[in-house]
Formats: structure tokens, C-alpha cells, sequence
């Protein structure tokens, strides 16, 4: 069974808890599969297995204390820890399509504006103008603020588990939206701070759009292909 | 982690290793079959992490599989691995479990003077 049945699996059984058993589950759910580096396959039969678990000891009368002990947090670790780290190959997969996602991504958006607007309102060029060094420089560390941006949205999830008191939903709002707007800005600013140098290229507008889309769907096709994220 | 908890998952590591031999079970029926065995003390959620550990080392494999009733569970059985390895802790057993047994008694007797 593939990881990504089981999942619609656990989430289907998931409606049988009970409201305190489902809080408590989510919250462990949230906390182990949150760890990137873990073979997913493993971490969602774990779960399964947890959730069938805890299932059955409702139906005696249990709640999710007694089945993993008081502390939550630590038995979760304890889970994690003998959980093995993910194949390079799977890894590799999952980093080949969040990176042809982005680079699509940005580029169909890029030549749609920049094609809209030289030719319905004569501003900028027809030819998008840019200097290898710089290209080279502005993709990678494009790529490196998404992995950071990744890297700190996990953390804060992981931290927003196993709280006494239930947050403030505002707070919880404001701090993703900073979180946000601050990676956005890095992204959009970035490019400015890099000076030009090498070679020259010109590409056309329309191209750009057109190798944007390329990548996008090569993205799909891994997608479907290795079933990444479905 | 201490000696004496090392000791105690070695144990329960020969115990799971015993029950799944016998035949192919899920996570929530070994949890009731080693409470029926008696070993009530282990609370219920620390046979995951071990069954996570025996699948690291090839000691035991999980299969989905579908049960009489109710939904798919993960069905364990030994590897050849597995059933060497359960063979070797029996005898461990066997050697350790007279000795002990005796040096506890006699210690006993030794704090009752």
C-alpha cells in the first residue's frame, strides 16, 4: 500500500475518534510526520498503526494517555527516532519537484507579465535581457530562501503542537503572515542586491513563458509518474 | 538510557520476536497478547518504537494486509534473520534465567539474616 492510501486511509478513520482522542492524535500526528528526513512510507504505517490502536483501546473505554503515557511529546520522539531516514533516491525525487515546480512556476509568470505588458501597454521589452553570473547567482539563492522559508514554516508547526492553552488564532495568524510577506519580500528584493557580470542573454518573452510551462509540466509528470505528492 | 531499561527491551524485544513467530500479528494484538502473558507493566504504546527498531534490523517485516473485519492493518512475521536471532535469545535466556534467578534467592536469604 502506498503512502499516500494510507493516508486517505488514516483519514477516514480519523472520524471515528473521539473529540479529546482526536485533538490529542492530530496533535501527534502533526508532531511525527513533520520530520522531513523520515521515509514517509514508514512514518504513515506507524501512524496507521497508532490511530488503529488507539481505535480499539477507545472502544474500551481508554483514552490516548493511558495507551502512550503522560508525555506526549517524548513518546513521539521515541517514534521518530526509530524511524528510518528516507531513501536518497526518494529525497532526490521530492527535491527534483519542488525545484521544476519553481522554476515553472516563476518563469510562466514572469514572461506572461513582462509578454502583457509590452504589448498591451508598450512598457519594457519585448526581450527579457539578463547576464549569466547574475542568472546563475539569482536561481540558487531563489532556492536556498525556499528551503529556508520550508525549513522555518515546519519548525513553527512542530512548535504549535502539544500546547496547554489553545493559542490565540490571531497571533498564530500574524506570525505565519510575517513569516510570509518577510520571505516573499527577500525573494522579489534579492535580485536587486546582485550585480551583473558575464555574459549577456536575450531571450524573448514569449520563450520564457514557454520554457516555464515546459518545466510545470514536467513537474506534473513526476508527479504522476512517482506519485509525489497524491 | 540505563542498563536496566537496556535490559528490559531486550527482553521485551524476545518476547515480540516469540509472539509474532507463533503467527502473523498486529500491532494492537500483540499489545493484549503480552498484557495476557501478564507483562501489564509495558504500557500499551511502547511496542512501536520496538517494532520500528525490529524492522530497521530485518528482524521482521509488516505487510498491509486486509483483516475479517474491520480495515487493512499491518500484519508482522519473522525473517530468516529473525527467527535466528529469536533462536539465539532463547538460549541467552535459557543460560541467564537459572543463574539470576538463584543469586536473587539467595540474596533474599542473605537479607533476611
Amino acid at each position: 500500500m502506498n503512502s499516500k492510501d494510507i493516508i486517505k486511509l488514516n483519514n477516514e478513520m480519523r472520524k471515528e475518534l473521539t473529540e479529546e482522542n482526536e485533538a490529542i492524535y492530530g496533535d501527534m500526528l502533526v508532531y511525527i510526520r513533520l520530520n522531513a528526513k523520515k521515509s514517509e512510507q514508514q512514518t504513515e504505517e506507524v501512524l496507521l498503526e497508532l490511530l488503529e490502536h488507539l481505535l480499539q483501546a477507545q472502544k474500551e473505554g481508554k483514552s490516548a494517555k493511558d495507551v502512550f503515557g503522560s508525555d506526549l511529546k517524548q513518546y513521539c520522539e521515541e517514534v521518530i527516532k526509530e524511524i528510518p531516514g528516507e531513501k536518497k533516491s526518494q529525497t532526490l525525487l521530492f527535491g527534483t519537484y519542488l525545484i521544476f515546480q519553481m522554476i515553472g512556476l516563476v518563469a510562466t509568470v514572469f514572461g506572461v507579465v513582462n509578454y502583457g505588458i509590452y504589448h498591451l501597454f508598450e512598457i519594457g521589452y519585448e526581450q527579457f535581457t539578463f547576464t549569466l553570473g547574475k542568472g546563475i547567482v539569482v536561481t540558487i539563492l531563489g532556492l536556498v530562501l525556499l528551503f529556508i522559508f520550508v525549513a522555518i514554516v515546519l519548525k513553527w508547526m512542530k512548535s504549535s503542537t502539544f500546547k496547554q492553552k489553545k493559542p490565540n488564532k490571531w497571533v498564530e495568524f500574524l506570525q505565519i503572515w510575517l513569516i510570509c510577506t518577510a520571505y516573499i519580500a527577500l525573494t522579489i528584493f534579492m535580485p536587486f542586491l546582485i550585480p551583473d557580470f558575464g555574459v549577456a542573454i536575450h531571450i524573448p518573452n514569449i520563450f520564457i513563458m514557454l520554457i516555464g510551462i515546459l518545466f510545470i509540466l514536467l513537474a506534473i509528470i513526476l508527479n504522476k509518474r512517482y506519485r509525489i505528492t497524491k | 538510557m540505563s542498563l536496566r531499561s537496556q535490559l528490559l527491551k531486550g527482553v521485551l524485544e524476545g518476547c515480540i520476536l516469540s509472539i509474532i513467530d507463533q503467527q502473523p500479528t498486529y500491532g494492537y494484538e500483540l499489545s493484549i497478547r503480552l498484557q495476557e502473558f501478564g507483562l501489564s507493566d509495558v504500557s500499551e504504546g511502547s511496542i512501536y518504537p520496538l517494532l520500528l527498531r525490529l524492522q530497521k534490523e530485518k528482524l521482521i517485516e509488516g505487510t498491509m494486509q486486509k483483516s475479517e473485519l474491520g480495515p487493512k492493518r499491518k500484519y508482522y512475521h519473522l525473517t530468516a534473520h529473525g527467527k535466528e536471532s529469536l533462536k539465539e535469545f532463547m538460549i541467552q535466556w535459557e543460560n541467564i534465567k537459572r543463574p539470576v534467578e538463584k543469586i536473587l534467592q539467595k540474596g533474599g536469604e542473605t537479607n533476611e539474616l
